[in-house]
This record gives structure tokens, sequence and C-alpha cells, in this order.
């Protein structure tokens, strides 16, 4: 009897310790803090996929608060489909979540790439393009922003050194404040990205090289890489001199068209463009 | 020498307690069944986004818990086993005394919001900070992006798109 006492309270002190260190396991607060500044600190690239996906998702949010979505869903498939025949091309075949492309309904002409990969374009922009090889091109362009992290580098470089300190010194001597500081500087993060996608444009060197990352991954994919000049043309064509939208956020200037021009006629011409005019026509109309 | 009564009661309620709390647990204990209310969950090969989803975990699908890790929980769906973040699941029940044996004797729920706010400190931008971003900005159409994200062409259907337009595979 006396010794099944003392089996039964060693029995129970044994559970509760080891139900004491898997909850422990489970919520290791002082730990996670120590990895979580270790990491910060030592971490070389200034944000990581997974951070990259939630600012992009709530730029799309921003984005989608002002234009609602196409409910065409045979053209969607369509858009995404092109989309991802020219993503897995690209010299970012995966993000964090995946490429996902989606049409907005307004006859504006533009398209918007989202950090981490959710590329929205317009109906205007859709049907702007005469071939499938036309909307590829756009597409192609869009991923390479996405590839390039163009709408991610916007982010101010002085928020960035805030967000270290958040993560770092801040989170290392307290815990309280880290939440709020990192909220608004993902709302700032957010604005900056969404001023340079939507409102003032990519910078010039970032331009040329989404096209010319274009071109390259057109090519790869098996469409006409000149069909990107060719639908630059046509939205020249379509709003000369129109200063909002894609030609403020895109500028197809003289010198861009000239350059596109003399990359995408090196390249080998494409087969089987008939058959994906055909299913575009089908399709957009 | 004789054993106090006073002495068994409590070596009894010691080992009853211990049962209980291995039953009970702080959190989804092995075995348990857990559905999945967000759509289009990855699956992850490790408790970590950076890695390739393993798979992809329907909503409303019922996933067996194997084990959980901070934020992470392993588990089975229909014979595949990866992890889940738990945003995939709904905010574990408060009890109504607000009480509880765990939270009693290891502080539970004063640990988890430190937990919360900690995993801010280490990862940056996260699910939290999006749910506070949402909670300030309800004008960003985040149902809009969860409808983009279901927009994904299956494997077989693009192979057979990018074959029907002479595209390379």
């Amino acid at each position: 009897m006396k010794h099944r006492m003392k089996w039964l309270a060693l029995l129970g002190a044994a559970l509760v310790l080891a139900q004491g260190c898997v909850a422990a396991a489970v919520l290791p607060a002082a730990s996670i803090a120590a990895t979580g500044v270790s990491k910060a600190t030592q971490a070389s690239r200034p944000i990581n996929d997974s951070e990259e996906y939630y600012v992009g998702r709530a730029v799309a949010a921003r984005i989608l608060s002002k234009y609602p979505l196409y409910g065409n869903v045979e053209l969607t498939t369509y858009v995404n489909e092109v989309g991802e025949a020219v993503a897995r091309k690209s010299s970012r075949p995966q993000t964090f979540r995946g490429y996902r492309f989606a049409v907005l309904d307004t006859q504006e002409i533009n398209a918007f790439a989202c950090p981490g990969g959710t590329i929205l374009i317009t109906r205007g922009m859709v049907e702007t393009c005469a071939s499938e090889d036309q909307l590829a091109a756009v597409l192609a362009h869009e991923v390479a922003h996405v590839a390039n992290k163009d709408g991610i580098n916007s982010i101010s470089k002085a928020r960035w050194t805030e967000v270290w300190t958040a993560m770092g010194a801040e989170a290392a001597r307290q815990y309280g404040g880290v939440a709020g500081n990192l909220l608004t500087l993902f709302e700032g993060s957010i604005d900056d990205v969404f001023k340079t996608i939507a409102v003032n444009g990519y910078s010039r060197t970032a331009e040329e090289k989404a096209d010319q990352d274009a071109v390259t991954t057109l090519s790869r994919a098996g469409y006409d890489p000149g069909a990107l000049p060719q639908v630059l043309n046509k939205m020249m064509a379509k709003e000369k001199g129109a200063s909002s939208g894609i030609f403020k956020t895109h500028p197809a200037t003289g010198d861009r068209l000239a350059k596109l021009k003399a990359e995408a006629g090196e390249a080998s011409p494409a087969k089987d463009e008939k058959v994906r005019t055909n299913r575009f026509k089908a399709i957009v109309g | 020498m004789r054993i106090p009564i006073c002495c068994k009661k409590a070596a009894g309620l010691l080992a009853v307690l211990g049962l209980a709390l291995v039953l009970l647990g702080p959190g989804p204990g092995r075995g348990e069944t857990l559905e999945v209310i967000q759509p289009n969950q990855s699956l992850y090969p490790d408790p970590d986004f950076a890695g390739a989803p393993v798979g992809v975990v329907p909503q409303g699908a019922r996933v067996q818990v194997v084990r959980q890790a901070g934020d992470w929980y392993k588990v089975d769906y229909q014979g595949m086993q990866g992890w889940l973040h738990r945003q995939a699941f709904p905010a574990p029940k408060q009890s109504g005394s607000g009480l509880s044996l765990p939270g009693l004797l290891f502080g539970a729920p004063a640990k988890e919001t430190t937990s919360d706010e900690v995993a801010l400190a280490g990862k940056g931008f996260t699910p939290e900070v999006e749910s506070g971003y949402r909670q300030k900005h309800p004008e960003a159409n985040f149902a809009a992006v969860e409808k983009v994200e279901t927009f994904k062409v299956k494997p077989a259907k693009l192979d057979a798109f990018i074959k029907e337009g002479g595209l390379n595979p």
C-alpha cells in the first residue's frame, strides 16, 4: 500500500512536470524572443518571402477597394492560364503562395503587379490587346516587376531602418510596443508600394529592366517577343498624351520602344501564333 | 511507518491532476481533429512559410493534429502529413470563467499574448500585423484578395493549354 502510494505520487508529479514541459514547448516566449532578435540582426535581406506576401495582399486589397473584380470566369481563367504560362518561364517562377491573375472591371487601361505575385489587369487593358501574345507580353512585363521586387524596393530605406529597430532592440527590451510599432510601419510600407505601382510609377531603370526580362520570358515561353513593342504602340495610339493610369506608371517613350524593338528583333520567331490568336478572340472578342 | 491519510489523499489528487492535464492539455492535442476554416491552406514540410508547400487543404476539411509547435500544427490530411499555420483554424475558445487549470499552473493566457507579440518581433509582417491593418482599414477589400487567391489553374489544365498553343512546357 505504502509503495503504491509512492508510485502514484511519483506518476502524478511526473505527469504534471511533463505537461509543464509541453506547455513550455508550445509557448516558448523567451526563446522565441531571442531567436527573433537574432534573426532580425543576422538577416541579410530586408524582407522575406512571407512578409512580401502580406505586403502584397494589403496592396491588392487597397486596389480592389477602388476597382471591382470582373465576374467573367472564362476570361479570368484564360488570363490565369496565359499568366502562369509566362510566370513559369520568368526569372522567378515561384513565389511564396504563387502567382495569381485577376481582371478588374474597368475600362481604364492599366495593370498592377502586387508584391508576392498577385497581378491585376483591367478589362480595358485586356481589350487593348489584339492577340494572346500581346496579353502575354503585358503579363510578362508585370511578372518581371514582381520577380525584380520593384514594388517592395520602393519601400523607403528609412522605414526599413525603423523596422529593424522595432524587431531588434525594442523586442529585446520590451514586447509591449512592438505590435503597434510594426503595424504603423506596415501601413507606411503599403503606402510606399501603392504610390509606386498605382500613382507615381516605377523608375525608368526598373521599367527598362522589366521590358528586357519580359522579352526573355516571352521567348522562353514560346510567345512572340515582338508582341511587347506592338502592344505598347497600341497603348500609345489609344490614349495619346494621357498622363494618368498606365501611361503615368509605365510610360511608353520613344526610347523605350526603340530599345524594345531591337531586343525583340533578335529573338527567334514564335510558332502557332494563329492558334493562340483564335482562342484569344473566342474569349475576349 | 504509517502514511498519514492526508498524504494519501494528496498523492491521489496529484495523480488525478496529472492525468487530467495530459488528457485536457493547454491546446489541441495529438489525435484531435480540427476543421480548416480558411480557403486553400498550404501544407508545409516544416513549421515555416519559407518551404515549398507539399499540398493544399481546402476550406471545411477536417485534419488530425499530430503535434503542435508554437503557431504551427503538424497535421494529417487524407494520409498526407505537413504543417499548417494556426490561422487555418478557428481561434481557441476561452472558458466561461476565464480560469483554466493549465492557466492557473503555468500562466497560459498571459504567455499566449506575449507569444503573439514576440512572434511579431521575430517575423516582422505577419498575419497578426495584417489583422491589425484590417481592423484599422475596413475599406481595404481583403475578401476580394481571398477570392483572387482561389484562382489557380490545375497543372493538367495548364499543360493542355500550353500544348494546344504550341508553347514551351
